[in-house]
């Protein structure tokens, strides 16, 4: 299974405007970053040159993990996508 | 659209349909709101329906009815390293027979399907619809607000079912704003493609029967187990690790996964297979010690909102919680109405409900499971102790056998040391 082909298996409605933002000042004074491993869908990376986490909303899972793993409260917003839109489950 | 109801449900789910359900037929004007496409689009689990007796009651002929996969019929255990298996397995023929024990099915068509249910006794299903906030009137709980231009709906009472991370729970005061790390789980789960026959003959089934399989010492040391359930023609395959020790490992669910699904007796029961979908979920572990306020002013809380989820190490029950407190929730409002007593007093006849029933019983008799589930040596040290002394048990090689007794005594010894393992068994044994 290879995490950077999810959109081979799992479908979305992607909206214009991202259901999760972070506050990039919080981020950049995190050290831990739970969310960049702990996301099962890795939709966070961490740019070491710029000491920055981003947040890509595309592919997400809406698992909640990051909700959880994040101590610093970081989300200038954290709600699920508007009505109908984000990941849409076949079967699973 | 009409913007006044008797109640409304927020989640669709087998917590919230159930409830609707229940209410529908009581002749109550019940709105289910439901934030996907359709019921069940945004709905993941492992892919074990335990048995839901709250459900039976609702349709006798259950397993006829719902779109379900295959029935429980035999459940195993596997304790499991990098090279070796060991595993245990119960199959009865008793689990064959009806009322089943439990089945496998899809979430985005049996929530479909329940809420469909609901629609059909009569309650208004929103879809599309992500609840934002509840409405508070005189410091009450009366309605919802939708995000959509002019969403609001009116009811005198709300049942928040919108599961594990409830913001309806949150927004209405029943919930702590932050969740204890220790205390949450994730489950990430393949879906992979096999023929019926394939899985019939890898597996011992036939007809519909369906297999059910934990496995632990398959999560790289972080805390959690895998599982694996048949489908009809697919098998449900997957890890649910605990989200402080996940977080703590710097691993990654995905890296784990594929160790998981590269290990070689497990790789040969799904050789062939295809990936078809690849999904993720909260699930709230920390049984009865994390349970939100269950009622307040206008409001009820149901399923995994309450984290109503029993975790035992042996079973991982959730729907069969949630369908339950759903319907007792249901009891609850019909009741109210009847009395016109919507406050927090008024509706705590939810929690003698609950009381008197398994949910809060199990959650109780079990409350000490999540501390069990914190022994780290669980994951990795006893796998592989139990792996490596069945090895020596089995292995021939012409050297003189030990006693199973010294056997054990000498792997303990060596991979958990004596003291750890009394205060294991200890711990194991007050969870139990």
């Amino acid at each position: 299974m290879n995490i950077d082909e999810i959109f081979d298996y799992t479908s979305f409605s992607i909206d214009r405007e991202p259901h999760i933002i972070l506050d990039p000042a919080i981020c950049a004074g995190c050290r831990q970053r739970g969310c960049v491993n702990s996301c099962p869908a890795r939709c966070y990376s961490y740019n070491e040159a710029e000491g920055s986490v981003t947040f890509v909303y595309d592919g997400c899972l809406e698992c909640g993990t990051c909700y959880i793993v994040c101590d610093r409260n970081a989300f200038t917003r954290w709600r699920y996508p508007r009505g109908g839109f984000g990941v849409a489950f076949r079967m699973t | 659209m009409k913007q006044s109801f008797q109640a409304i449900v927020v989640g669709a789910g087998p917590a919230g349909a159930s409830a609707a359900l229940a209410m529908a037929r009581a002749g109550l004007d019940v709105a289910l709101v439901e934030r996907g496409n359709f019921p069940g689009e945004k709905s993941m689990f492992g892919g074990l329906l335990h048995r839901m007796t709250s459900l039976e009651e609702l349709f006798p002929d259950f397993w006829h009815r719902a779109p379900l996969e295959r029935h429980i019929a035999k459940k195993g255990t596997t304790f499991m390293t990098a090279e070796s298996s060991f595993h245990v397995q119960n199959e009865t023929t008793n689990f064959s027979r009806t009322p089943y024990n439990g089945y496998t099915c899809f979430r985005p068509r049996f929530d479909r399907w329940l809420a469909e249910e609901a629609r059909k006794a009569g309650a208004t299903l929103i879809t599309r619809a992500l609840v934002e906030d509840v409405i508070m009137r005189g410091g009450k709980v009366a309605g919802v607000k939708i995000l959509r231009e002019g969403g609001i709906l009116h009811a005198p009472v709300v049942v928040a079912a919108d599961g594990v991370l409830s913001f309806t729970a949150l927004k209405a005061g029943l919930r702590r704003p932050k969740f204890n790390v220790g205390q949450m789980a994730v489950g990430v789960k393949a879906l992979i493609d096999l023929p019926k026959e394939v899985i019939d003959d890898r597996f011992g089934l036939s007809g519909d029967q369906g297999f059910a399989n934990e496995y632990v010492g398959c999560t790289g040391g972080v805390r959690g187990g895998g599982f694996l359930y048949t489908n009809y023609d697919t098998v449900s395959v997957g890890l649910v690790v605990h989200l402080g020790s996940l977080r703590d490992s710097g691993k990654t669910p995905y890296d784990l996964m594929n160790s998981f699904l590269e290990q070689p007796q497990l790789a040969k029961l799904l050789k062939g297979g295809r990936l078809l979908e690849y999904s993720a979920h909260v699930i709230p572990e920390g049984g009865y010690d994390m349970i939100p306020e269950l009622v307040g002013d206008g409001i009820l809380v149901a399923g995994d909102a309450a984290a109503f989820c029993n975790a035992t190490g042996v079973n991982l029950e959730g729907i069969n919680l949630a369908t339950h407190s759903g319907s007792l929730a249901a009891k609850t409002v019909i009741a109210a109405h009847q009395q016109n007593d919507f406050s927090r007093k008024g509706l705590n006849h939810y929690k003698d409900l609950l009381n008197d029933s398994y949910v809060m019983k199990d959650l109780k008799a079990f409350r000490h499971a999540p501390h069990m589930l914190h022994i780290d040596r669980i994951y990795q040290e006893y796998p592989e102790l139990v792996c490596n002394m069945m090895e020596h048990i089995y292995r021939i090689d012409g050297t003189p056998k030990s006693s199973i007794s010294k056997l054990l005594l000498r792997e303990l010894k060596e991979k958990v040391g004596l003291k750890n393992a009394l205060s294991d068994l200890f711990t194991a044994w007050r969870a139990l």
